[in-house]
């Protein structure tokens, strides 16, 4: 299998405190890769640096076996774009915009049209059991609608991989399944993910289990 | 480009009354600053207008200079005479030799479009029991017109009366009407500093707007005034008419050098009222400048407090792709937006404003005589205030929309945004 994602000795330190400490992982397609980890253990920097959005202090990334460019923000910009989904505990969407324009806005930054932007939209939503609800505002949504939203707007631009940092950390047992089984299904689909987790029975639903301590990794399951 | 426009518009109209405050902002400001301008300009180009065109672009005078001291000076120097008492001035010595000829050789150059004589000094005009000590103007009617445009300032237009009867003259409107006459075919007398008296038909009456001019006044024909002032064949001031009136300065200091008399520019010669507008000019656009400021400080305040607001947003739109430059003109857009709304919206006040002032009448007795607001209606300061207004809120925009664009998501997402 080809490696989406490879990071080779990756060292964090945030002001003196050393928070990775030379982690080398990888993410093939169609893995569903979760990390867990108590609370302080490094597992949100690892996914930070792993989708691009954090820059480690040594060690080397790899995105699709391209060596990643830290300087180049450009391109940094480009691939988080196209290339990675985020999903959050919080589902970070922005408030002014509807469900659907929520959607909208990864699309129409790689220049797609308003029109067809709005319809891939309507479509995904309409994927994720959100039919009707496009035009609403997110303050007019549950918790776990919010966070559909949100998967909808991480799957906008088809991407090589979804990284999600604690996506079921605010939700509640039914939208956490809900959530869990739109995870497996698009998994299912092919699409590779990186799920950072301290939920240790969704973490045994995933393919490979990464577990941390104190900035390194203790154990692959 | 289209995102950035799409999310900037989208952010703004979900705030939509601290937009419209700002935008209210920016629009006072720019009416103010076409309104203001165009009341300030419209009073001053109207004075300077008149008083320039009625007087002269340039006047040459011989300066009055005391015999005895002149000589003193030449002799011991500028530094040894302090004081010269004892010494009497006479009338003749302001008096312009060879005016005729000056006349003549100015009257061909390519600068200049006419020069008249003028013969002044002071007297006392009595009608009945009144009486004002006015400032007599001799005049040569023919060349007068070509130098300058009192001819406009006739209620009557008869100017070339004075041609006609040489016993006649033209009183400044307030004169007249201090003095209680009230219409033309009225017999004055008219005293002379020689003691001298003369009865004199009023002809015209003078009115220029100018409160100064008109309530001291009067005119009478060159020679008419000449006999009454004892002094044949003399006159005491040339006054030119320019092509350029801004080219004055120069002019008066060639033909100064050229004649050997003192030649005065309009500028020269309103110099304090120059000095006044100009310190008039910079108090309103000082005050308007302020106004400017406050609502680009409005523009400021509510973008930063948006961009602080917004990190969690910010953030997750630099996750999903969108590059420093992008977040800062999603902010930038805001600003340039409120600031053309404003700007536009203060236009149109402003000529709204303006349409309302200038349909206002009432008496302005002062400086200037008039009924109701001169304004100077120019596009120019429509186009300052737009522009000015465009300027000052993009900058106010620009700080906080920097500060977006420099956020970490990274930070925010840590901190549970």
């Amino acid at each position: 299998m080809k490696k989406v994602l490879e990071v080779i000795n990756i060292k964090k330190v945030i002001r003196d405190n050393e928070i990775l400490k030379g982690i080398s992982l990888s993410v093939e397609e169609g893995d569903f890769v979760s990390i867990i980890g108590v609370s302080g253990s490094g597992k949100s920097t690892l996914m930070y640096i792993m989708g691009l959005l954090d820059e480690p202090t040594e060690g080397e990334v790899f995105f699709e076996g391209v060596r990643v460019d830290f300087k180049n923000h450009r391109l940094l910009s480009e691939i988080r774009n196209r290339k990675i989904g985020f999903v959050f505990q919080f589902h970070y969407l922005i408030p002014e915009l509807s469900a659907a324009e929520n959607v909208m806005v990864p699309m129409l930054k790689t220049q797609k049209s308003r029109k067809d932007a709005l319809k891939r939209a309507f479509s995904l939503l309409a994927e994720l059991g959100l039919r009707g609800k496009e035009n609403r505002k997110p303050y007019e949504l549950s918790g776990g609608e919010q966070q559909r939203v949100a998967i909808a707007r991480a799957l906008a631009n088809d991407p090589h991989i979804i990284m999600a940092d604690e996506p079921t950390g605010n939700l509640d047992s039914k939208n956490t399944e809900i959530v869990m089984d739109i995870f497996l299904a698009l998994n299912r689909m092919g699409r590779a993910i990186l799920m950072v987790t301290h939920e240790i029975e969704l973490a045994r639903r995933t393919k490979k289990m990464v577990e941390m301590r104190d900035g390194v990794v203790v154990g692959i399951r | 480009m289209n995102h950035v426009v799409f999310i900037s518009f989208k952010l703004l109209s979900e705030r939509k009354r601290q937009a419209i405050v700002s935008v209210l902002g920016v629009a006072i400001g720019v009416t103010a600053f076409i309104v203001m301008s165009s009341v300030m300009m419209g009073f001053q180009t109207y004075f300077i207008e008149q008083a320039v065109d009625i007087n002269a672009h340039i006047t040459l005078k011989n300066e009055e200079q005391d015999e005895a001291d002149r000589i003193l000076r030449v002799a011991y120097g500028d530094g040894v005479i302090s004081e010269v008492l004892g010494s009497k001035p006479k009338e003749t010595k302001d008096k312009i030799v060879d005016y005729k000829f000056i006349i003549s050789k100015y009257m061909k150059s390519e600068d200049v479009k006419g020069v008249a004589p003028h013969l002044t000094g002071q007297a006392i005009v009595r009608y009945g029991i009144k009486e004002k000590s006015v400032n007599i103007i001799g005049i040569d009617p023919q060349l007068e017109v070509k130098a300058s445009i009192i001819d406009r300032f006739m209620e009557f237009k008869r100017l070339n009366q004075l041609n006609v009867d040489r016993n006649s003259i033209i009183l400044g409107s307030l004169v007249a009407r201090d003095l209680g006459v009230r219409e033309t075919g009225k017999k004055v007398t008219l005293v002379a500093p020689n003691g001298s008296v003369h009865v004199l038909k009023v002809v015209d009456f003078f009115n220029s707007g100018i409160t100064s001019l008109d309530q001291t006044r009067a005119y009478l024909h060159l020679r008419t005034l000449q006999t009454i002032l004892d002094r044949p064949n003399q006159v005491n001031e040339l006054v030119f008419k320019i092509k350029n009136v801004d080219d004055a300065e120069r002019l008066s200091r060639v033909i100064s050098r050229e004649t050997g008399y003192y030649a005065e520019s309009w500028q020269k010669a309103y110099s304090n009222f120059l000095k006044i507008f100009r310190m008039q000019n910079w108090i309103t656009y000082m005050i308007v400048f302020a106004i400017l400021v406050v609502s680009a400080f409005g523009i400021f305040n509510i973008m930063m407090m948006t961009v602080l607001e917004k990190k969690r947003d910010i953030a997750i739109l630099k996750a999903i792709g969108f590059e420093d430059r992008e977040i800062t003109w999603i902010f930038v857009f805001q600003g340039v937006f409120i600031g053309f709304v404003g700007a536009t919206l203060g236009c149109l006040f402003g000529y709204l404003l303006q349409e309302w002032l200038s349909s206002i009448r009432f008496e302005v007795v002062g400086l200037i005589r008039a009924r109701g607001f001169i304004l100077d209606r120019s596009p120019v300061y429509f186009a300052y205030g737009f522009v000015f207004a465009m300027f000052f809120s993009t900058l106010a925009s620009f700080y906080p929309s920097f500060k977006a664009s420099k956020l970490f998501p990274v930070d925010i997402f840590r901190s549970g945004g």
